[in-house]
């Protein structure tokens, strides 16, 4: 039979293409290799946030006295930790699973192929079975990075150099973790494992962490992490690895540190490799599919979503994305934009961010204007979080006096967020925003109190 | 007692003006000849000053309004007195049926302004406050109240931009919705831009799509650049226009064999020196032959007026000259009369003259015949226009190559061509034809013309 879409890859991108594009009307299949949900459900967002939790309740537990809660003996039970993760991972995959099947997709295991282009369509295989496709959506997702160190093939033969997949299941806390790359994943399992009880040590090449985030904010949380006894050793390169030994660079001197392991987290890139784009003639951008902005590759019928077009490497972008494909696949005038996406750090405290930064508008000569309140303008920060240090930061367009970029640090942030990216979506004004009411008490309200010091 | 100031009626044709500037606001004092307002029409502008002293009790339009003439405008009072009874009365449209609704509408919208002012007056009073001025109608001002909708969103299409019914309605069905920033940029433009759907969040217009079109229109304009038109290309336009619409002018072509002509400038060039003569062009020797070969087709040298034709004793020969601030006809005045040479020198003189910009404005006109010369542009025929009321102009053609039959075997010869526009209104086409083929003639002989 010929399917009207064959969706390759079941993570966030797949899958809810696959479901959006079935739910109206298209006979679709999902060929996925490995598991539903993809990286984000099984070795990424959501195994990571069970553990952040877990550790999130420790500290609480721990550092309760401050708090007027005082308990003794806590224990974190890694591998209870681990158990919870899993079934919350088992749960996750199979509502994924049961959804498609109530949208009426066809699921087929297997690594998906792309062979060729016949008449009825592209043709699709995995090992068992051959497909014929009238459109595809590449949605294959991403791999980490690992690059190449002297020594690190062994060491990750010997079981000690391990990326977010081996390290979410890890029976047992290493006494000693180096993190090589201190962005979004490496700092949450830097979180995680300082509070599991790992001496952590963060080695990053650049002079900051966080990746692309607000510089303040990125002190912020540098400093937070800092006081929790997380090593940072920043614009340092890992030179070699050699079992239990990491060598780095750092101001042109060499040092080396001990770890029990090594995880490596430099970041993503886009699985295409195995998929035989070549024989439809895909284009192919710096490793990754090359789509426009309504997800369309050069070849017509053929869409890609999610990491493997190298955009943004982040669920929700992936599920608009997927949006937008299936859209333009039915017709109707969609385009994905990327100004308003936001991006979390589920670290303690949170990091999220949307928009703009003060780096990417100054290097976009946009005419800005930037307010930066403390988070202990909020009431229900200040109860909360004693001691917090939390800031937002608000940019606006000068030009037009609307929002164009949010960062925040502190709890809840990660919840408010959306919001701020909503403001960016409608380009809402200061003097619109100021109208809108937020709930009291909230840390949401810190938003409102930065419009009025703008 | 309370005065109205009525739009006044500034001119006989005038129906309506437009209130470009109030210089007086409601619960001013003015006296008797301070101005109360400026007013444009279509040709001039005006102010308008009060007639009598007292308090601005009420002001019915805005600046940007147009109003018909006679309407009122405003009433100056005694500070609180009653003037209801002057105050417009209440139209009831709300009984009138809906087609007919629609029908208003499209008068506003098309030509009809009188209809708009009449309405427009009644909402006066209720105009909607805010921020960015709106005009709306009061039909779209119900209806958009009614759907909650923000008239802020909208752009109108009535006259001045003004919001009418059919845009609420058109804005229901189908948007554009404006993203806050995105309007408040609109509005400020000058000039509205034509947006049917956006790129932002449901269809929103974003402002970067406002840039996008703004940096199209720039694109779009920047592949031209506005020339005024100076006088001399008004003129040139005038004529031409004028030319081809009042005449029946028609083209002929024919080509002569040049070898005579060219061989003898050729002698020419050579002897220059020795036998003193000017530097004779090809176009001399043409103007020569026509001033000599127009003696014969008189019917040719000639002006036709509305009921008579004028008859040319003397050959006057317009001579085309092409210069920086365009094309100029000077005149060669009896051209019959003078030698090659003399032709030569006061065509000399007269291109000298035209292209320094210093010619007698009388030695443009008084042409009975003109000849314009492309050839040396590699033009091989073209249709010159009339120079009216002349009735003939004699088009000069470059060179070309032909060949004839001679004595069994074929000749390469050095064909000139010529292209005759004649205005069949005063000349039939075998005169023309017969003209054009005795200068060929000429010019084929010429050193025969030279020795009549």
């Amino acid at each position: 039979m010929v399917y009207d879409l064959i969706v390759i890859g079941g993570g966030p991108a797949g899958y809810l293409g696959a479901i959006r594009a079935s739910s109206e009307g298209l006979k679709t299949l999902l060929i996925e290799s490995k598991s539903l949900g993809g990286v984000c459900l099984n070795e990424g967002c959501i195994p990571t946030k069970t553990l952040l939790n877990s550790a999130k309740i420790y500290d609480k537990a721990r550092y309760g006295k401050r708090y007027g809660v005082i308990a003794d003996d806590i224990i974190l039970d890694h591998k209870a930790v681990l158990k919870r993760k899993d079934k919350a991972v088992r749960l996750l995959v199979s509502g994924v699973k049961s959804q498609l099947k109530n949208s009426n997709v066809d699921i087929a295991e297997g690594f998906g192929k792309i062979l060729g282009k016949k008449d009825e369509g592209y043709v699709v295989k995995t090992d068992e079975d051959t497909f014929i496709g009238k459109m595809v959506l590449i949605a294959t997702g991403s791999n980490p990075i690992v690059p190449s160190i002297p020594g690190i093939d062994e060491a990750i033969k010997q079981n000690i150099v391990l990326t977010n997949r081996e390290i979410l299941a890890l029976s047992q806390i290493p006494e000693t973790l180096v993190i090589v790359g201190g962005g979004i994943i490496g700092l949450e399992m830097a979180s995680y494992f300082n509070s599991a009880g790992s001496k952590v040590m963060v080695i990053e090449m650049l002079d900051h962490v966080g990746g692309n985030i607000d510089r303040e904010i990125s002190k912020i949380l540098m400093k937070n992490y800092e006081q929790k006894g997380i090593d940072f050793k920043l614009n340092s390169k890992v030179v070699a690895i050699d079992g239990n030994k990491v060598f780095y660079e750092s101001d042109g001197k060499r040092f080396s540190t001990d770890a029990e392991k090594i995880l490596i987290s430099v970041g993503r890139k886009p699985n295409i490799s195995e998929l035989s784009l070549e024989n439809i003639g895909v284009e192919v951008i710096n490793g990754a599919a090359k789509t426009d902005e309504t997800g369309k590759t050069n070849v017509p019928g053929v869409y890609a979503a999610g990491d493997v077009n190298g955009y943004s490497m982040l669920a929700h972008t992936a599920y608009r994305e997927a949006e937008v494909c299936v859209n333009n696949m039915l017709g109707k005038k969609d385009v994905m934009r990327y100004h308003a996406v936001p991006s979390v750090i589920y670290t303690d405290p949170e990091v999220a961010s949307v928009g703009e930064t003060e780096e990417s508008a100054r290097s976009k000569g946009i005419e800005y204007g930037a307010t930066s309140v403390s988070m202990r303008y909020s009431g229900r920060y200040v109860a909360e979080n004693d001691g917090g240090d939390g800031i937002c930061k608000v940019l606006i367009d000068k030009r037009h006096g609307k929002i164009i970029g949010v960062h925040m640090i502190g709890n809840s942030s990660s919840e408010i967020i959306y919001g701020a990216a909503l403001m960016i979506e409608a380009e809402m004004r200061v003097r619109d925003i100021k109208e809108l009411i937020f709930p009291h008490p909230t840390v949401s309200e810190i938003l409102r109190e930065a419009m009025f010091t703008l | 007692m309370a005065t109205i100031v009525k739009m006044p009626k500034v001119g006989l044709s005038e129906e309506s003006a437009i209130i470009s500037r109030w210089h007086m606001k409601k619960g001013d004092v003015v006296k008797k000849g301070e101005t109360l307002f400026t007013i444009e029409t279509d040709k001039s502008a005006f102010d308008i000053e009060a007639e009598a002293d007292g308090t601005i009790l009420e002001i019915f339009f805005d600046e940007g309004d147009e109003v018909r003439v006679l309407t009122d405008v405003c009433i100056i009072g005694e500070h609180g007195e009653d003037i209801t009874d002057l105050m417009p009365k209440q139209q009831d449209s709300e009984e009138r049926p809906e087609t007919e609704e629609r029908k208003d509408e499209q008068l506003i919208e098309t030509t009809d302004n009188c209809q708009d002012i009449d309405v427009l007056s009644e909402s006066k009073q209720t105009d909607i406050e805010s921020d960015a001025r709106i005009k709306i109608s009061p039909r779209a001002k119900r209806l958009a109240e009614k759907s909650g909708i923000d008239p802020r969103s909208i752009v109108g299409t009535g006259p001045q931009g003004r919001i009418i019914e059919r845009n609420i309605i058109n804005f229901m069905e189908k948007g554009p919705v404006f993203t806050p920033a995105a309007l408040s940029e609109h509005q400020e433009k000058e000039e509205r831009l034509y947006i049917t759907s956006g790129s932002g969040i449901g269809g929103r217009v974003t402002t970067k799509d406002l840039a996008q079109i703004q940096s199209q229109v720039e694109e779009e304009i920047e592949d031209f650049e506005e020339v005024p038109l100076s006088n001399i290309r008004k003129i040139i336009a005038r004529n031409m226009l004028e030319s081809l619409a009042n005449t029946a002018q028609l083209t002929i072509h024919t080509s002569f064999d040049a070898t005579e002509v060219l061989s003898y400038r050729e002698k020419i060039k050579n002897n220059r020196e020795s036998s003193e003569l000017n530097n004779i062009t090809i176009n001399d020797i043409i103007l020569y032959a026509v001033s000599r070969t127009l003696m014969k087709h008189k019917s040719l040298n000639a002006h036709m007026l509305k009921d008579k034709l004028l008859i040319y004793n003397d050959v006057n020969l317009g001579v085309a000259v092409d210069t920086d601030r365009g094309l100029m006809v000077p005149t060669v005045f009896k051209a019959n009369r003078m030698s090659l040479n003399e032709i030569s020198e006061v065509v000399k003189g007269l291109v000298d003259d035209c292209r320094r910009g210093a010619i007698n404005p009388d030695l443009l006109k008084g042409g009975t015949f003109t000849v314009t010369n492309l050839g040396s542009l590699g033009v091989e025929a073209f249709t010159p226009i009339l120079n009216p009321p002349q009735v003939a102009i004699l088009g000069v053609n470059s060179i070309t190559y032909k060949v004839k039959p001679i004595d069994g075997d074929f000749k390469y010869y050095p064909a000139m061509g010529l292209s005759l526009t004649f205005d069949h209104r005063a000349v039939d086409g075998a005169p023309a034809a017969r003209f054009l083929k005795e200068l060929a003639n000429n010019l084929e002989n010429f050193t025969l013309l030279l020795a009549k």
